[in-house]
């Protein structure tokens, strides 16, 4: 039993959802209307398509990989199936999706054929592909806004969609988003395959030792394939649910936010060397990094401390893990 | 059934015009415990390769469980029941111990999902099976090498092994430890699966096996069982030659024994305690002790890398501080690294790279650049010092043999001039011929003026080559023994702790 408590407090998980809460509780006491359902409802519904670049993101990084190309897809699988829509007047949020999906794992497996079949580093590769993907997207579909009165109906409605909704005292309503749902299907689906399949099992495995890897008899190639195309995938519906809340697009969205989607999964406990890492964490990354940046000023700081904190939350987690090695170097006498 | 698990027949194998192989057999029955012996190059791991099916060979046939086998796969090689456990253990430090256990089985049987009830219960299984206990839950990161070792033992079980290679299991472990894997071998022996096991350390070899292949230069030397074996035979079968060995003796007289270090009271929490001692010019000073009894600590301590809490350190009489590796440069210590493959040398760098790193500054020219010329007198000097074989001296340093790479580190610091040199287990892994190279360059050192601090695994070294030996045990130096040759080999492995070797015969 004791060991089990010791177990639990040695996950760094703990640790921040009572940071979270601590952190909630200070800022209920500045503005008593932060701890209402409404506002909770309205944290999910902004941070769901940021959960979901992180649980793709959590996945690169647990087979020891980085992937910063996931914005550029993005806004890519957005902009190509709203400039689709509106070219074909098909109005149908499923064919958005379909669409977004697909250039998201076309442009995913670019990043996979890259880093698997040709063995190149995954943090170059993919640091050329943000910049090749995004300055495709601007030199050949365009760099024209799309503005509200043109985006197809669909993107609205599915914005707007609830799955169920409250009333308040005074007769207006609000509700909980479907990107709840979408966000927790997600969830659901990764963590299946990470816990319950050989795949998801490789990919520890890769990020743990990829010459062990190897001699066990993991298909390395198809796994970092598999990977790459599933970050695609996820930016992909990420992309679509993004114009949908804004109801707006423009090509240069997205891009840029990588480094905010890295500080949550790093935040959430996962080492940046690979290997161990929790979909729970990343989660509850999400969660205070999306607080962080919408309460600033509430707090009165300029919403320019946003970058300067996930700048240090990235520099922070990284030195945590590369002081844990060293201890364990101490331990056998190994100065690296 | 064949009373043969595997049988080799002349086995060749030639690496581009060298031949790795020249007609080779092994043959080992069930339940053996066979040992592979020989020095590095002589073709061990070619034929560990061979037999797990990753290397083909030229010619020669392989037989195992009476089928005949021309071109054996690494898959065959898995399916009759043969596993090789690495040096590297090639285990997953972020996974835990259930899972490393059941997680190749599982990737063999093609299995699509993973039943984590199966997971643990073939873990615990096969932990019941050969008696050992392990939290399963634990990470491999965070368990001993000890443990980690077991683990590997239990994933080659998983998948139906009747013979396990091990490669050089022993040398990460404490002499406890490596009690406890022989009882792990010799319970494997009662369920009729034989090891196959490379080592080194001839006193392993005598203790744990009961036959002997040896191999010198890709050739077959003999099979003997061990009742015809003993430590002088053995060492002579390996390398070819009788080496004779001589002691150091310390000559007083020339050096007016002058006091290089003394430490005084020198302590570090949980490292070593309360350590006293003088070292003077010339003289050879032994440091044994088990793995873990703080002689590695200390050493590092003096090396500015693992500072003390209290104590003092005194050079040439005066008091000094170091607190980092450059101060104990400064000073003129030099420190030779118990590993040096990953601490000592810079692998992928060229040999002359590796020789002048400790002396950039002394080899700049007036623009405070490196001068060519400068650096390729150095360069020369000691790789002539020092006989460094290489046919290029820009060739990468991992392209040596063990000596050799032995050799390169030394010459790296002898080019600072040291005036104390420490050097941790200096012969490790390599082969006995370059061994006795490596020991009269240390003796050439100590006459020459210098003053060594020999840390060292291996009782016969320390014997031979030092004039005094402190033995260290759980941070303490509890003997201090200032005539080496006041003492035998029996008496001083029962001091360090050691058990007795096996003398047979």
């Amino acid at each position: 039993m004791n060991k089990k408590i010791k177990r639990i407090f040695s996950h760094s998980e703990i640790y921040l959802f009572f940071i979270i809460i601590i952190f909630s509780i200070i800022l209920t006491s500045i503005n008593p209307s932060f701890l209402t359902l409404e506002n909770l409802f309205d944290l999910i519904k902004s941070s769901a398509g940021m959960g979901i670049l992180a649980v793709g993101f959590l996945i690169v990084l647990l087979s020891g990989g980085i992937d910063v190309s996931f914005t550029a897809i993005a806004i890519a699988g957005q902009y190509i199936s709203a400039n689709v829509l509106m070219a074909t007047g098909v109005d149908n949020i499923y064919l958005a999706f379909l669409i977004s999906c697909s250039v998201g794992i076309l442009l995913g497996a670019i990043n996979g054929l890259l880093i698997s079949v040709f063995k190149l580093p995954t943090l170059i590769v993919t640091l050329g592909t943000l910049s090749a993907f995004h300055g495709a997207l601007l030199a050949f579909v365009g760099t024209k806004a799309i503005n509200t009165a043109e985006l197809p109906d669909c993107f609205k409605v599915f914005g707007h969609n609830n799955i169920f909704v409250l009333t308040r005292a005074d007769g207006t309503s609000y509700g909980l988003s479907v990107y709840a749902l979408i966000l927790l299907g997600v969830v659901i689906m990764s963590w299946l395959i990470l816990k319950y399949t050989m795949l998801g099992r490789g990919i520890y495995a890769i990020g743990g030792n990829r010459d062990s890897a190897v001699r066990a008899g993991f298909n390395i190639v198809g796994i970092q394939f598999f990977i790459y195309c599933y970050v695609g995938f996820l930016a992909g519906i990420m992309g679509v649910m993004h114009i949908s809340l804004l109801r707006y697009s423009n090509p240069m969205y997205i891009v840029g936010t990588e480094l905010g989607v890295i500080a949550a999964v790093v935040l959430g406990g996962a080492r940046i060397t690979g290997g161990t890492g929790s979909i729970i964490g990343t989660l509850l990354g999400v969660v205070m990094i999306s607080i962080l940046e919408k309460n600033l000023v509430l707090m009165g700081l300029s919403s320019y401390w946003h970058q300067l904190f996930v700048g240090l939350i990235i520099i922070i987690g990284v030195s945590i893990t590369s002081y844990q090695n060293k201890r364990r170097g101490i331990r056998s006498l190994t100065f690296r | 059934m064949a009373k043969e698990l595997l049988e080799v027949k002349n086995i060749s194998k030639a690496y581009t015009g060298v031949q790795a192989l020249d007609s080779v057999s092994i043959s080992i029955k069930r339940g053996e415990i066979h040992c592979l012996v020989g020095e590095n190059g002589s073709g061990k791991s070619t034929l560990i390769k061979i037999i797990a099916g990753v290397v083909k060979a030229d010619e020669g046939e392989i037989i195992i469980n009476g089928r005949f086998y021309q071109n054996l796969h690494a898959i065959d090689s898995i399916r009759e029941g043969i596993q090789v456990i690495y040096q590297d253990l090639s285990l997953f430090p972020n996974l835990s111990v259930a899972e490393n256990i059941s997680l190749n089985q599982m990737v063999e049987r093609k299995s699509k999902l993973i039943s984590w009830k199966d997971v643990t219960n073939t873990a615990r299984t096969e932990l019941k099976n050969i008696r050992e206990k392990l939290d399963l839950g634990e990470k491999i990161e965070d368990i001993s090498m000890a443990s980690r070792q077991i683990v590997a033992i239990c994933r080659a079980l998983t998948q139906g092994a009747k013979l396990i290679i091990m490669d050089e299991p022993t040398s990460a472990l404490t002499k406890t430890e490596i009690d406890s894997l022989f009882s792990v071998i010799l319970d494997l022996k009662r369920k009729g699966i034989s090891t196959l096991f490379i080592s080194h350390k001839i006193s392993e070899v005598l203790e744990i096996s009961e036959k002997v292949t040896i191999l010198r230069d890709g050739k077959k030397v003999g099979e003997y069982s061990i009742d015809e074996l003993d430590n002088d035979k053995l060492i002579f079968l390996m390398t070819g030659k009788k080496i004779a060995y001589s002691r150091f003796k310390y000559k007083e007289k020339e050096h007016h024994e002058k006091m290089l270090l003394e430490v005084r009271g020198l302590s570090k929490r949980g490292n070593f305690e309360n350590v006293n001692f003088k070292l003077r010019s010339g003289e050879i000073l032994g440091i044994v002790g088990l793995l873990g009894s703080g002689r590695t600590e200390l050493a590092l301590s003096l090396f500015g890398l693992n500072k003390a809490d209290s104590g003092e350190i005194y050079i040439d009489g005066k008091q000094v501080k170091i607190n980092s590796t450059q101060d104990a440069v400064k000073l003129r210590i030099s420190y030779l690294p118990e590993d040096r493959l990953s601490q000592g040398l810079f692998i992928e760098q060229s040999i002359s790279n590796n020789i002048i790193i400790t002396i950039l500054r002394k080899i700049l020219n007036r623009l405070r650049l490196i001068s060519n010329i400068k650096r390729e007198n150095s360069i020369n000097k000691w790789s002539k010092e020092l006989e460094i074989k290489t046919p290029s001296l820009e060739a990468a340093a991992q392209s040596l043999s063990g000596g050799n790479q032995q050799r390169v580190v030394l010459a790296r610091w002898l080019a600072t001039n040291p005036k104390v040199f420490i050097l941790d287990c200096p012969t490790i892994g390599i082969d006995i011929a370059s061994k006795s190279n490596i020991h009269s360059i240390i003796r050439d050192l100590a006459n020459a003026g210098m003053g060594i601090i020999l840390i060292s695994d291996e009782i016969p070294e320390a014997l031979q080559n030092c004039n005094r030996i402190l033995v260290m045990s759980k941070g303490r130096i509890v003997k201090k023994i200032n005539d080496a040759s006041s003492i035998t080999e029996d008496e001083l492995f029962n001091i360090v702790g050691k058990k007795e070797l096996n003398k047979v015969g």
